[in-house]
């Protein structure tokens, strides 16, 4: 069972997200304050860590700082109100894995740390396969069983990424960051919806089994076991 | 009596009572000099008369000291010729001092004149011999002559430092009281702008001292905060009243739902309903977070070079597909590769949002263009639609948070997309120049990397005369709030954007509304 350390101050937000994480057979540990958090990481050796970044007694981040300065890998996903892009970069220079800005839908703080707990390995493979798709990296050209898909590079970074992490929710916010390296809210929200429709159209043919697939109000999957 | 108290007036007490004690030195050093000088020289002058006087026969001495002391109008000469067994023979002096050298060397004794004033007997520089023929012979000299100067020179200083003083004192105290009032004006008007009078600004007078140029540094500072607090204020009740219709929304949906959903899907789409209307206060809180953000972050960390071109080919591809989607050709037009200083992020930001618009209200079967143009010196970023524009009545406006037109009431949006690109365009330094309408038309005029590096550059074409201005200070200058600048005064800092209105870039200006911001 994977084991994630919560450092959450606030009852009830706490509450939430260790029912949700247990629904979704995590094992959730939880600490209410810095100290206590940074001890339990110590000890517990989680797979991975949620730390919220203005805590009583020790603020997350001299938390997330003391654990890699103790050469404890363990990923950490930051929570926290401070959204600025300043606050954003000084919480991944410190340590964190990623960021998550309060307020936030609970389906992207899961996918988010399921994520971080199935990171690609930066392997050397130059072909990429997610059940009939092949993506060719050396020569950029993708193709589905015999038929061979024309893409655009924006198109190609698009499926690269989602088939690094294929059968793995990936929502809207995580696609604009690491595709789009947007670093603000878009005014237009459908931007991704559209971009994705169009890759759809090319990955799945009429006839074809769906391997893109809409998950209402989360995101996007990419299902590479049929 | 507190101006006594002040450190205006102590301080002006310590420069004079300095200054006269420097005098009084400077009068005790003069004094002894002079004195050594003439006792020197009274030395000399008996010590020649003694050899000249012992060298003359017996006979002539007494007549000698006789004429000498004839001679002495002054009566400062004293002289005694003595026999062997100490018999006054000639002279003023009644007798040999007792424990007198009569080796030929100066010094000072007391002597015994013949004629004298009451009591006094008189220290007197003197040399005495014992002659070849066993007489001996006194000279001596009186040197009061310099406690005369002393004494002189001393009703002189007294007469000229002491007003002195008491006028560097009486300056100190006028001084002193003078800068007392000033500061307590300067207090009582503080205290009233701390009151929550916003109004209130420092007294300037009409000096230039560096009393008066703080005044007015302040009041200018004053004169900003003032307005960002009521920019703040009107933001306040903008951000209350955005806010109350997507919650109202929230509400009726989660009030209506929990009256009369019988089911789990009529549950969840009324869910659904209250979380799209929180969200979109969430966004409107995030855009207004990030506004804020820009505009008050001063530090220019992330600039750098940065390739317009680029960016203009990344915001086409962005929205290449959504303009398609809605039956828009969109294009981008590069005249050549061009750099400008900035943050790459924020000038991205800035121009998708632009294109965003242009997208947004251009009905199908419109175009959307996308223009680069540069010169050596500026650059111009052109997004063009065929939508229907911005008319002139609402150029301001647009660029105020949450401004809404009512053609555009049911558009998706929170109105602020262009006050996030004024406010980046404003922290770079650039300008926002916004087109007649009919068709939409906004152009980001920008000086280029090479332009921005130039620290100083001639004005050749402002004011009379050339003057140099910093570049950097005319960004700061722009960041500090030109908006309320008129043409005029905009021309007079920004001698890069100056070179723009005449260059071959723009199209004339009569066809254009600039706003600076």
């Amino acid at each position: 069972m994977t084991r994630i350390l919560l450092i959450e101050d606030d009852i009830e937000t706490a509450e939430a997200i260790v029912a949700e994480l247990a629904e979704r057979s995590f094992e959730v540990q939880w600490a209410p304050n810095g100290i206590e958090g940074l001890d339990h990481a110590r000890t517990s050796h989680p797979d991975a860590m949620i730390v919220d970044r203005m805590l009583p007694g020790m603020d997350g981040l001299t938390v997330v700082e003391a654990l890699r300065n103790d050469q404890i890998r363990t990923p950490v996903l930051v929570l926290s109100a401070l959204g600025a892009v300043d606050d954003r970069v000084r919480g991944l220079r410190m340590g964190g894995d990623d960021y998550l800005t309060k307020p936030f839908a609970i389906v992207e703080l899961v996918a988010r740390i399921e994520a971080l707990l199935r990171r690609p390995t930066e392997n050397r493979e130059t072909v990429l396969v997610a059940g009939p798709l092949e993506l060719d990296l050396i020569e950029r050209t993708a193709r589905r069983g015999e038929r061979e898909i024309d893409l655009l590079p924006r198109e190609f970074r698009l499926l690269e990424y989602m088939m690094r992490r294929s059968d793995q929710l990936l929502t809207r916010a995580m696609l604009l960051e690491e595709v789009w390296n947007y670093k603000f809210v878009p005014a237009t929200t459908n931007l991704i919806d559209v971009h994705m429709g169009r890759l759809r159209h090319k990955v799945d043919a009429p006839g074809d089994v769906q391997l893109i697939h809409n998950v209402r109000g989360s995101g996007f999957i990419l299902r590479g076991r049929q | 009596m507190q101006f006594i108290r002040s450190n205006t007036f102590l301080w002006a007490l310590a420069v004079a009572a300095t200054l006269a004690l420097f005098v009084v030195g400077l009068f005790a050093f003069v004094y002894r000099e002079l004195d050594d000088y003439l006792i020197a020289r009274s030395d000399r002058m008996i010590t020649t008369q003694i050899h000249f006087m012992a060298g003359l026969p017996r006979d002539r001495r007494a007549r000698a000291v006789a004429d000498q002391l004839e001679q002495d109008s002054r009566h400062v000469h004293y002289a005694g010729l003595f026999s062997a067994r100490g018999a006054r023979l000639a002279g003023n002096i009644d007798r040999v001092p007792s424990g007198f050298d009569l080796d030929g060397t100066v010094q000072g004794v007391r002597l015994d004149p013949l004629e004298t004033a009451a009591g006094r007997s008189p220290i007197v520089r003197t040399v005495g011999r014992r002659l070849d023929d066993g007489d001996v012979l006194v000279l001596g000299r009186h040197v009061d002559e310099t406690r005369e100067i002393s004494s002189v020179v001393g009703q002189a200083l007294a007469l000229g430092v002491l007003p002195a003083f008491c006028l560097c004192v009486l300056a100190g105290a006028w001084l002193s009281v003078r800068a007392q009032k000033r500061v307590e004006e300067v207090n009582q008007r503080v205290q009233r702008i701390v009151a929550g009078e916003l109004r209130e600004r420092l007294p300037e007078g009409n000096a230039d001292d560096p009393f008066a140029r703080l005044a007015r540094i302040v009041n200018g500072m004053l004169d900003e905060m003032e307005t960002m607090i009521n920019a703040l204020a009107g933001v306040g009740n903008d951000i209350a009243h955005d806010l109350r219709t997507p919650l109202t929304r929230a509400r009726l949906a989660l009030e209506r739902g929990r009256t009369h959903a019988t089911t789990l899907a009529q549950l969840q789409e009324v869910t659904d309903k209250a979380i799209a209307g929180i969200d979109q206060s969430l966004a409107i809180v995030t855009a207004l977070l990030r506004l804020t953000e820009i505009e008050n972050n001063r530090r220019t960390a992330g600039f750098g070079n940065v390739a317009l071109d680029e960016i203009l080919r990344e915001v086409c591809d962005v929205y290449e597909p959504i303009a398609e989607d809605k039956g828009i050709a969109l294009g981008v037009v590069i005249d050549r590769g061009v750099q400008v200083w900035g943050d790459r992020d924020l000038l991205f930001e800035a121009i998708a949002n632009l294109v965003d618009n242009a997208v947004k209200f251009t009905p199908a079967g419109g175009r959307v263009k996308l223009e680069l143009k540069s010169d050596d010196r500026t650059a111009l970023v052109g997004v063009s639609d065929t939508g229907p524009g911005i008319n002139e009545q609402e150029r301001e406006a647009v660029l105020r948070r949450f401004y809404r037109s009512d053609k555009i009431r049911n558009t998706p949006g929170v109105g602020l997309g262009l006050s996030l690109v004024a406010a980046i365009v404003k922290l770079h330094g650039f300008r926002l120049i916004i087109g007649p309408a009919p068709g939409g038309r906004v152009e980001i005029l920008a000086c280029t990397a090479r332009e921005s590096a130039a620290r100083r550059m001639p004005i050749s074409d402002v004011g009379s005369g050339k003057r140099e201005v910093d570049v950097m200070a005319t960004r700061d200058a722009l960041d500090a709030g030109t908006c309320r600048m008129s043409e005029t005064e905009f021309r007079g800092v920004t001698p890069s954007l100056v070179a723009c209105a005449s260059a071959s870039l723009l199209k004339p200006v009569s066809r254009f509304e600039m706003w600076e911001c």
